[in-house]
């Protein structure tokens, strides 16, 4: 079947097979490997990409359910430098074997779309989707609390380790 | 052997979806969470109707008496739509259903078609008296969903019948309602077991009407009618009302997620916290 859909900003058309779920399709026609496949029952949330501006398990759908859509993967954040999430993962080690990290962003851009100062509390909620099996989440909060200050224009909180301020 | 979808049709026209479903052999496909993960590691080759696509489906209106819910509507959607007290209880079970992801696509009438007995959408509809509306080329019925949920995984709907709608009465816009689920984390987590309630109180605060409904502790989500009975015109502390014989009706399993006994206390909790916060 043709399917036809906006993937990071590129209107992108090709023939696939009905079964074809969406994160086959980014992964092995486009070859955008960034966002991963980790459990496929839409579980885990390593897949998770923007599909009309919201976080959706690209496990959950099928590649012809996109048709039309505005698709955001993790590629598609950085423009020239790295996106505020991605820079914030960065800040604050926000990744230890870096599997879930390209879903922990795309939820926390979904998040700071809709929120821009959230709460301790809210960003645990906006990542509740995702699992990081290194349980590495207090340095995600971190990487995320960065991210919405500096998308906010003032200065990210401060480092609570010693060697950076 | 077959290798791909048999045939994969995206009507837009509600008519049109009903003419190809009258032909009895498509899986129909809504928002997708549980289709690929009960069928991992087998081929994909059934003939699947998406119903995404079909105007009219999705979105929250008051007609004759009743709210009604096109099937579409997605977690999501509830939790983000202005509706009346009487909802917070769905409103409660739509935020702990998967997770943001899940709550993004996932749709009120695909959980109930699914049947789940886990179904964290079924206990709060159950407490508000929801009916379904079915739809096929013959015309449209309407079931109350006590009726409508038959058994493990089995409903009423006739194969050539799509859900359209869930309705549910104006009666409760004024009534307390919450929802506890208890699963051995706060999120992604399959319900041990869930309880919704739905308590109209008079001006004194004594309750004229309660609806009790619980979850994952039988086939299908079950009332609890005797509960229901003994809490009209009790006051605050209704909760102490609730025992052990209001439960005799559920049948728990044991399984990964908790065994029967587990399971039967947590339900006495859960019910006595369910009443208590609607009190509160």
């Amino acid at each position: 079947m043709q399917v036809s859909m906006t993937v990071n900003g590129r209107t992108r058309t090709a023939d696939v097979e009905a079964r074809t779920l969406l994160v086959h399709y980014l992964r092995e026609q486009l070859n955008l490997t960034g966002t991963h496949v980790g459990c496929e029952t839409s579980y885990c949330g390593a897949c998770t990409v923007l599909v009309d501006g919201k976080a959706t398990k690209s496990c959950t759908v099928l590649a012809v359910q996109a048709e039309g859509a505005d698709v955001t993967t993790v590629e598609g954040l950085a423009n020239g430098e790295l996106h505020p999430v991605q820079e914030g993962f960065w800040e604050r080690h926000g990744l230890q074997c870096g599997f879930c990290t390209p879903g922990m962003i795309m939820s926390a851009v979904a998040l700071l779309n809709e929120n821009d100062n959230p709460s301790e509390d809210e960003i645990r909620h906006g990542i509740e989707g995702n699992l990081c099996r290194c349980t590495g989440y207090h340095n995600i909060v971190r990487s995320i609390e960065y991210a919405a200050a500096t998308m906010r224009g003032e200065d990210p909180p401060a480092s609570q380790w010693k060697d950076e301020s | 052997m077959a290798t791909d979808i048999a045939e994969f049709i995206a009507p837009t026209d509600l008519s049109h979806a009903l003419d190809i479903l009258a032909q009895g052999r498509h899986t129909i496909l809504a928002g997708g969470t549980d289709f690929y993960p009960a069928r991992v590691g087998r081929p994909l080759t059934e003939p699947v109707i998406d119903i995404t696509g079909i105007d009219g489906l999705r979105g929250i209106n008051r007609v004759e008496g009743f709210h009604r819910i096109g099937t579409l509507t997605t977690w999501s959607d509830l939790i983000t739509t202005e509706l009346p007290p009487g909802f917070d209880g769905l409103k409660m079970a739509a935020g702990q259903i998967g997770g943001i992801q899940i709550q993004n696509v996932g749709t009120i009438g695909g959980n109930l078609c699914n049947a789940s007995p886990a179904a964290d959408g079924i206990p709060p509809l159950l407490a508000l008296d929801a009916s379904v509306e079915l739809a096929s080329p013959a015309g449209t019925r309407v079931v109350a969903l006590e009726e409508f949920l038959t058994g493990y995984r089995s409903t009423s709907r006739q194969p050539g019948e799509l859900l359209t709608a869930v309705l549910v009465p104006e009666e409760f816009d004024d009534a307390t309602s919450s929802f506890w689920k208890l699963g051995s984390r706060a999120y992604l987590v399959i319900s041990v077991a869930m309880v919704a309630a739905t308590i109209v109180c008079d001006a004194d605060g004594t309750i004229e009407t309660a609806r009790v409904a619980i979850g994952a502790c039988s086939p299908v989500a079950k009332r609890l009618h005797a509960l229901e009975a003994d809490l009209a015109g009790r006051h605050g502390d209704a909760a102490d009302a609730v025992t052990v014989e209001h439960l005799a009706d559920l049948s728990p399993i044991d399984d990964i997620r908790a065994g029967v006994d587990e399971r039967r206390n947590a339900a006495l909790h859960l019910v006595r916290r369910t009443v208590a916060s609607c009190l509160s």
